[in-house]
Formats: C-alpha cells, sequence, structure tokens
C-alpha cells in the first residue's frame, strides 16, 4: 500500500490517508472494562490500522492492544471488513499491559495468587519495602494498583494494618504533613475528587487536621478509642435486627479503602473517619465534609446509626436517608422504626441535611471511587463481607453477622441500581420515603397488632384482642404493599420476593378461573395488592374481549 | 444472505415482541439473530463478547465466545476463549460450551474443556429466556468464586488440543 500511494498519488490505495475520498467513515466504539470510545476509521481498513488510532485515543502501545469482535479476536493482519464490522457496532478492547489488564487497578496475578495477603506479597509489591513507601508518594502508574491491592489486603488482614502502623518508617512519613499532602495530591483519583469538592483541598491544606490524622492513623490505639465510642452511641441500636447498624458499618468500611485510596492506602482513613465522627473538634468539619463525595450506597439505615453522635455532618451521616430503598431488609425497616430510630436527632438532621444539599449525594454517587468500589464490592460480595465482619462492632453480635451476610448480595444489587441511586440524590424522593417511614412509625403506635406482621421472620407478638387470623388477610396484603413499595423505591430489585413468587398462589386461582394472561394477571394482583376479587374485577374491566 | 438475515431478523422481532406479551415460543433462529446482533453491538459490560464462528453459518449454531478474565482474580489479564453450540432445541434446551483456551475451574474438563452442564447453576436450571450472553457473564461470575479465583492457571495461551 505504501507503494502504491507512493507511485500512484492520484489513486487512493492507502485508506488512512484517504479515507475522506476512497471508502466510508464507519463509527466504531472501542469498549474496555473501564471505559468507552467511538473511534472513526475507514471501513476498509486493516486491524493495525484500526490499532493505531485507538492507541493514540486510549495512549496505549499499539503491541498491548487486544481487540476482540464477535468472540474472536482481531489479528493485525485481518481487515475490519473480513470480520463484520460495521457503523456503530462494538469492539471489545483489552489493554495488556506487562502485568495488568485494561482495567487499571488490578492487581498483579502473582501478587493475587501469593499464600493470601501474607507480608510476602506485600514485599513484592513494596509495600514492606522501604525505597517502595517512597516512589508510592510519586504519583507513579502504577500507584492506583498498589493502593487498590494494599486496600484489599489489608481489608483481609488487620494484622498487617497493624504492622504497617508499627513501621518506624511509616510512622515518621505520616508525621510530616506536608509529605501525605503531596502524596495525597498526587493521585489522580485524588484530584479528581478535589475538583469536585473543593472541601477536599481545604482538608488537606488544613495542617491542623492532617497532623489529627495522622495522629489517629499512627495511634491504633486512639483510633481503638474512637470506635469504641462511637459503639456506645450506637449500643442502643443494636437491639434492632441489625439492619441499620450493620449497614452503616458496613458503608464506613467500604469508606475505608476508599479513603485509604485518598490517603495513600496505609489504612490510616477508616478508622481517623469513624474518630472524626466522635472527636474531632474543629477538623471534624471538614473531614465530614470531605467524606461527601465518597459513596454510600446503603443509604439510610447507615446513616441512622451513626448519627446518633448528633454530628449531622458525619460521614454515614450522608449516606442517604433513603430507608426503603433498601430493598431487602423490609422487616428491618418497619421494626427499626418501631424502635424509633428515625426519631433520632441525627438522622433527621441527616434527612435535612441531604434534603438540602442535593449535590452532596450527587458528588458522592458520581465520585469515579464510588463505581469503582461498587463494583468490586459487587464482583466481591467476600471483600464486602469480610470487611464487615472485621467490624469490631458485629464481632459482638453474631445475630448481625448473618443478617449482614444474608443481604449482602441484595445490597449489591440494590446499589448497582441506577435507579435506587437516582432516588438517593433526589431530595424530594428521600423526603417522601421520610414522609412513608413517618407514616409506619404513626401507624405502628396506632396500631400496634399491625406491624409484627409487617415484619417478615419476626414472630408476631401475640396481639391479644385482634385476631391474627381475621386481620391476617389484610395483613398479607399490606405486607405486600409494603414490600411492593419498597421494591418500587428500590427499583424492583428482582432479588426480594417479586410479586411474581408472591402472589404465586393468587395467579395460580385465577388462571384456574380461565384469565390465562399471566402478565395482566400479575400487573392486576399487584395494583390491587394480592387481592384476588378486586384483581378479577379489574382484569374484566380492562379486558379488551 | 444480509439482506435475508436483516428480513427474517425483522420478522423475528415483530414475533418476539408479540411472544413476550402471549406467551409463545420463540422460534430458534429469531433467538439467535437477535443474540448475534446484540453480540456485534457490544451489549453488556465488555467483558464477554460472542458472535458466530462462521459468518457464512446459516444454521446459526456453531459460536464463537470470549470472556476477559475478571481482575483480582487468577484468570486476570487473560482473554478466554470458548466455543458454543446452540442445538436444533436451542433455546429450549441449553447450549454446550467448551473453552478453548486451557482453564483450570470447576465444572469445567481438564483434559478437554467442556463445559460440565450439571455443575454450572445456569445451564442445570436452563430457562429459554437464558442467551449466550448470560452464559458467557455467568461463566465469568463462576472465575471470581472463592472456588475458582484462586486456582492456579495453566500458562498463558494454551488450548485444548481438540
Amino acid at each position: 500500500m505504501a507503494e502504491n500511494s507512493g507511485t500512484d498519488p492520484a489513486v487512493e490505495t492507502n485508506t488512512e490517508e484517504n479515507a475522506a475520498a476512497s471508502a466510508t467513515i464507519i463509527k466504531v466504539t472501542v469498549k474496555t472494562p473501564k471505559d468507552k470510545e467511538e473511534i472513526a476509521i475507514a471501513e476498509d481498513s486493516s486491524v493495525s490500522q484500526f490499532k493505531e488510532e485507538i492507541s493514540k485515543r486510549f495512549k496505549a502501545n499499539q503491541d498491548q492492544l487486544v481487540l476482540i469482535f464477535a468472540g474472536k479476536i482481531l489479528k493485525d493482519g485481518d481487515t475490519l471488513g473480513q470480520h463484520g464490522i460495521k457503523d456503530g457496532l462494538t469492539v471489545h478492547l483489552v489493554i495488556k499491559t506487562a502485568q495488568k489488564t485494561s482495567g487499571g487497578g488490578s492487581s498483579q496475578t502473582s501478587a493475587s495468587s501469593g499464600p493470601g495477603p501474607s507480608q510476602g506479597n506485600t514485599d513484592g509489591t513494596g509495600f514492606g519495602d522501604l525505597s517502595g513507601l517512597a516512589n508510592l508518594g510519586m504519583g507513579s502508574a502504577n500507584f492506583m494498583e498498589l493502593q487498590q491491592q494494599m486496600q484489599r489486603q489489608l481489608m483481609s488482614n488487620p494484622e498487617m494494618l497493624s504492622q504497617i502502623m508499627e513501621n518506624p518508617l511509616v510512622q515518621s512519613m505520616m508525621s510530616n504533613p506536608d509529605l501525605m499532602r503531596q502524596m495525597i495530591v498526587a493521585n489522580p483519583q485524588m484530584q479528581q475528587l478535589m475538583e469536585r469538592n473543593p472541601e477536599i483541598s481545604h482538608m488537606l491544606n488544613n495542617p491542623e487536621l492532617m497532623r489529627q490524622t495522622m495522629e489517629l492513623a499512627r495511634n491504633p490505639a486512639m483510633m481503638q478509642e474512637m470506635m469504641r465510642n462511637q459503639d456506645r452511641a450506637l449500643s442502643n441500636l443494636e437491639s434492632i435486627p441489625g439492619g441499620y447498624n450493620a449497614l452503616r458499618r458496613m458503608y464506613t468500611d467500604i469508606q475505608e479503602p476508599m479513603f485509604s485510596a485518598a490517603r495513600e492506602q496505609f489504612g490510616n482513613n477508616p478508622f481517623s473517619a469513624l474518630g472524626g465522627n466522635a472527636d474531632n473538634s474543629g477538623a471534624q468539619p471538614s473531614r465530614t465534609e470531605n467524606r461527601e463525595p465518597l459513596p454510600n450506597p446503603w443509604g439510610p439505615p447507615d446513616t441512622a446509626a451513626t448519627t446518633t453522635s448528633g454530628t449531622a455532618t458525619t460521614t454515614s451521616s450522608t449516606t442517604s436517608s433513603t430507608t426503603p430503598s433498601v430493598s431487602n431488609p423490609l422487616g428491618i425497616s418497619s421494626s427499626s422504626l418501631g424502635n424509633g430510630m428515625f426519631n433520632s436527632p441525627g438522622m433527621q438532621s441527616l434527612m435535612q441535611q441531604i434534603s438540602e444539599n442535593p449535590q452532596l449525594m450527587q458528588n458522592m454517587l458520581s465520585a469515579p471511587y464510588m463505581r469503582t468500589m461498587m463494583q468490586s464490592l459487587a464482583q466481591n460480595p467476600d471483600i464486602a463481607s469480610q470487611v464487615l465482619m472485621n467490624n469490631p462492632l458485629f464481632a459482638g453480635n453474631p445475630q448481625l453477622q448473618e443478617q449482614m451476610r444474608q443481604q449482602l448480595p441484595v445490597f449489591m444489587q440494590q446499589m448497582q441500581n441506577p435507579e435506587s441511586l437516582s432516588v438517593m440524590t433526589n431530595p424530594r424522593a428521600m423526603r417522601a420515603l421520610m414522609q412513608i417511614q413517618e407514616g409506619l412509625q404513626t401507624l405502628q403506635t396506632e396500631a400496634p397488632g399491625l406491624m409484627p406482621s409487617l415484619i417478615p421472620g419476626q414472630a408476631p407478638t401475640p396481639t391479644p384482642a385482634p385476631t391474627p387470623t381475621p386481620a391476617a388477610g389484610t395483613n398479607t396484603a399490606q405486607q405486600q404493599l409494603m414490600q411492593q413499595m419498597l421494591q418500587m423505591f428500590a427499583g424492583g430489585n428482582a432479588s426480594t420476593p417479586t410479586p411474581e413468587v408472591r402472589f404465586q398462589q393468587q395467579l395460580e386461582q385465577l388462571s384456574a378461573m380461565g384469565f390465562i394472561n399471566r402478565e395482566a394477571n400479575l400487573q392486576a394482583l399487584i395494583a390491587t395488592g394480592g387481592d384476588i376479587n378486586a384483581a378479577i374485577e379489574r382484569l374484566l374491566g380492562s379486558q379488551p374481549s | 444472505m444480509t439482506r435475508d438475515v436483516t428480513l427474517s431478523y425483522a420478522f423475528g422481532f415483530v414475533q418476539k415482541k408479540m411472544a413476550a406479551s402471549s406467551g409463545v415460543k420463540v422460534p430458534r433462529n429469531f433467538r439467535l439473530l437477535e443474540e448475534l446482533e446484540e453480540g456485534q453491538k457490544g451489549v453488556g459490560d465488555g467483558t464477554v463478547s460472542w458472535g458466530l464462528e462462521d459468518d457464512e453459518d446459516m444454521t446459526l449454531t456453531r459460536w464463537t465466545g470470549m470472556i476477559i478474565g475478571p481482575a483480582r482474580t487468577n484468570y486476570e489479564n487473560r482473554i478466554y476463549s470458548l466455543k458454543v453450540e446452540c442445538g436444533p432445541k436451542y433455546p429450549e434446551v441449553p447450549p454446550t460450551v467448551r473453552f478453548v483456551t486451557k482453564i483450570s475451574m470447576n465444572g469445567i474438563n481438564n483434559s478437554n474443556g467442556m463445559v460440565d452442564a450439571r455443575s454450572i447453576p445456569i445451564l442445570a436450571k436452563w430457562q429459554n429466556s437464558y442467551s449466550i450472553k448470560v452464559v458467557l457473564q455467568e461463566l465469568r461470575r463462576l472465575m471470581m468464586s472463592k472456588e475458582n479465583m484462586k486456582l492456579p492457571q495453566p500458562p498463558e495461551g494454551q488450548t485444548y488440543s481438540n
């Protein structure tokens, strides 16, 4: 081709140069697990020309690119036409670095395949290596990967954390606020965060705060102290079947790695975060504001827990208060209501804060960290459960643990659900949810007999006067209504009993009666909350024939 | 062929819409054409890919799939190639799936890469609403399970001989 263009410049043989004239330009989407770009290329280009364009756009070496289309790897010698790549189609890209995929942030296979997060691994990544530590602050390309790897390892191995803390180099580094600041700022992720939230840069610029953080980080005992304070505050919530506590804790623990990333690993943050909730003076506000960009996928229940301390701006506080949006703990929300959790002043102020500042949630939810975190959590529920289990709060409450473990997959799903995310960012929606909660609470006080039945999995307290049986019918319907409502908020998370499952019996009855349109039956049942007679009337009224 | 494909696809689309509401089973070819289109459009999160093994295959039986090994597992950074065969009864019966790239994973035969339908939940409890994409995504998800993610893997680039 090169020769041709040399000898016959008029002839458009070099598609790249004469693309516009010779062949149609097609727009092909190139997708990596993390990224997506649209690339315009001539229809009859070869794969290597395509790769050239891609390497420019993705800033990677052509040799590192692996293209996949329709289940086949595209070889350099092939043409796009050979594989049927046309306008508007998508090609998958994997960027092979020497050790990592284009997913970025993924640790080296050798490291992860090592015998668990042993120190041997950390040495390999330079974690225990003194010089490695210094390098970490330089914002090297490997930084993110190291970071995430460390996070992971830290999460799974608390002993390592304390080992790290005791490392004198770490300690000395941490006592140097400037260095810390430098390190933090060097992190591109932090930079992004900082752009989004000027509070972060304020915080970073506040030497007092930095020092406090580092104090905390350096002193595990102090951290423990803070955590204990919080635990005390939360102790009254322990009686609840666990949902809120659990969620909140889980949330903060998720924050750990996020913040660790922000703070150059070392896990100093998780504790400072928790500590920040309880005691830190002036530092507190900026610290907590800092939290905002960090996501709180588990919203409502979490917040309630933390906010007992009354600090509305605590990290957990930024977790939205959309209780019902957590699809799973339906019963939990009811019972927690019963316990007046939502009456806590912290909760109220939380709600207020969220309502007043939708931007907060927005920022939180859109932070890149959030996505990464959520993705990795969703992919690996084990991490989350590990995180949870390591939480001292749970240590004393196996019941909580169990519950959390069960609810984990649901949380993950719910977290991933964009609808629930949008609910959380919508202050009006959250206010509405608050109202619902309040309503439920009123219900409970007014009709105590009703509430127990709304709590699935709990033995309904035998209500003396109102006979359960006649009430049962209404209760089931109400329960279903509740579930339905909550499900709606959760974006109809499929892992909770779907209407189809719930109305199984009714559906069968309807079909036995001759209503063969299952979809319509289901709709009717949902609308009437499981009431067969009403559903039939609906069906009859709307049936076209 | 393209025109035929497009036409038949158009019909299939209409029929599928009707089918969804009336509960009628969707004809195999229409389903597969839809999956073909999805594969080319890159539906999903970009971690799996699938397409016809041979573009001229009018029976739409032999498919190739690709799974990008998930991060933080021993499968990371690898691209796994698979062969998926959708028989005449598809989608009422699950397709047969076979790894071409060597892999060490529960439910995959070590010597020929055949995926054991009884060990993979999605294949064992197959529903006709599942698809090739779902199978690939499920296999990828299983790569991330505790029992699989740390299994030592053969050196990269090896394939099964058959």
